[in-house]
């Protein structure tokens, strides 16, 4: 089947021949498209399985956010506040790991001029015991991370009413964007200190792997 | 008056002008009649993609065609609609947890939307609009795709459809028209900002009017200025697909009794069905074009010409 253009109610295949995938949903033994889009079906992954047929949601430049975080999904977030034993930061971005490609790609970053205001990005709390894998015990949370640094997290919870939870747990979490205290731009020299590009002078973070 | 945000006119009281009948008050009259088939709609404008800070908008227009000025009071039956939808985004602050999406529609006259001008406080015409709105959306909603989360729908009345004679109060046949203009760009931006729905919602008006010998005759999407007598007229959002019907508001009263008129509620209900079914399809092409010029300024981006949207039946 070929990709074309569907609309909400239109069906799309039968539940005896195809899987139902992202932005579709089954009513009476027919899959139907829940968005607006192009419709993909995939291959069966063996011979006696079914082809998966969904309508994938594109990244578009007026779509703030494509979807929504969800347990296990990696996120990129700016820290807004620093308290002795959680922090508090606004999801800019999400990463799906189930997609193709997880690496981001330019279009699908929010620009800050975009979406600034924090009522209306999801906000996310990352606890003390959830920064790094070892020696929990021992973390001042101020010689991991600043207010207004970009971290990179995962979803571990969905949380409460107003907040996700995350952790940056692993190798591949931490710091990736930082400013340092004279203003400058920081790079990471190891896993726990990034250094003015400017002045060379380190500062003590959780840095995340570079990837 | 003391209104301390905004400024405000002179002190003492100030009313509209109210202009004098004209002198060829029965030739006004007999031009206003519905010159198109009982089972013919407006022509329907929509577009969606209109505001880039919302993550889905639409415009709609329903437009009759011009008629000659008889008189100085315009009394036209075009309605102009904008909406917005703005979300997923975050609960408010008093909300709890909840595992579903929660909507909330508005419904907002622009001042100059109506021949008498309409204030800033929400009136009670704009609260049942909004409530009966966003009772059609829910219906067509996927709510527990997006836990947690709230989206906003607003719609403006850039130009409301007006009463016959008198144009301060929006009741009956207009009220319906509007609702029902609502609910369709409300779908379009809806559908336009990718969530997930059930169908293309669409909302049809029908009404019953006196026909050419005194007997009742079923009209689809009536004017309020090209009937004189309506004895009742409803409303429905239809979800087509699925042939259901997720909103349904009626007024006046169509006998049954007579047993030589056989055009009862359920007659009258059809034919805003296929009213809503016309509307349908006009959503469902304004969408694919919209995809269509959204997939082309993905593979283009140097084509920067700007192409005019036709109108479409």
């Amino acid at each position: 089947m070929a990709a074309s253009l569907v609309v909400p109610g239109q069906v799309l295949a039968s539940t005896s021949s195809h899987i139902p995938g992202s932005g579709t949903h089954v009513y009476e033994n027919n899959i139907l498209a829940s968005i607006l889009g192009t419709s993909v079906v995939t291959p069966a992954p063996n011979k006696s399985g079914k082809p998966t047929i969904s309508v994938p949601r594109q990244a578009t430049a007026v779509a703030s956010i494509n979807s929504l975080p969800k347990v296990g999904s990696s996120v990129l977030c700016r820290v807004t506040r620093v308290r002795q034993r959680e922090l508090s930061a606004s999801i800019l971005a999400i990463i799906d790991p189930s997609s193709p490609s997880p690496a981001i790609s330019a279009s699908d970053i929010i620009s800050y001029s975009q979406l600034t205001d924090d009522d209306l990005q999801f906000q996310c709390i990352l606890r003390r015991e959830d920064i790094r894998t070892h020696e929990k015990d021992k973390i001042v949370i101020n010689d991991m991370y600043r207010v207004g640094d970009i971290i990179r997290a995962t979803v571990i919870s969905l949380g409460d009413e107003r907040n996700y939870y995350i952790s940056t747990a692993g190798n591949e979490f931490g710091v990736v964007v930082a400013t340092s205290e004279a203003g400058n731009a920081m790079v990471p020299a190891s896993w726990k200190e990034m250094k003015d590009a400017v002045t060379g002078k380190g500062e003590s973070r959780k840095v995340a792997k570079p990837s | 008056m003391s209104d301390r945000r905004r400024i405000n006119g002179p002190a003492g009281t100030t009313s509209p002008p109210v202009f004098a009948p004209y002198s060829q008050t029965a030739t006004a009259t007999a031009l206003r009649q519905r010159v198109r088939k009982p089972n013919e709609l407006r022509k329907i404008f929509l577009q969606t993609g209109i505001v880039p800070s919302a993550s889905g908008s639409a415009y709609l227009e329903l437009e009759s065609p011009p008629e000659p000025r008889l008189s100085l009071v315009p009394t036209s039956s075009t309605i102009k609609l904008s909406c917005s939808v703005h979300g997923p985004k975050p609960l408010p602050r008093t909300a709890s947890f909840s595992p579903n999406a929660q909507l909330s529609a508005a419904v907002k006259f622009a001042p100059f939307a109506t021949r008498v001008r309409q204030g800033y406080v929400p009136s009670q015409t704009e609260k049942d609009l909004g409530l009966h709105l966003e009772n059609a959306l829910k219906g067509v909603l996927l709510p527990d795709r997006w836990p947690k989360s709230a989206v906003d729908v607003a719609v403006t009345v850039l130009e409301g459809e007006d009463d016959q004679g008198e144009g301060d109060r929006f009741a009956g046949l207009g009220l319906f028209n509007l609702l029902a203009a609502a609910i369709n760009v409300a779908m379009a931006a809806l559908a336009d900002a990718k969530i997930d729905c059930l169908d293309l919602l669409a909302a049809g008006v029908g009404a019953v009017v006196p026909g050419p010998d005194s007997k009742p005759l079923r009209v689809l999407d009536p004017a309020a200025v090209e009937h004189d007598d309506i004895r009742s007229s409803c409303v429905v959002g239809y979800l087509p697909s699925r042939d259901e019907i997720v909103e349904l508001w009626s007024n006046g009263s169509v006998s049954t009794q007579n047993a030589n008129t056989s055009i009862g509620f359920d007659e009258m209900v059809d034919a805003a069905i296929a009213a809503a079914r016309g509307a349908q399809t006009v959503i469902k092409e304004a969408l694919v074009e919209s995809m269509t010029r959204n997939q082309m300024a993905g593979k283009k981006p140097s084509q920067g010409e700007t192409n005019d949207v036709e109108m479409k039946t």
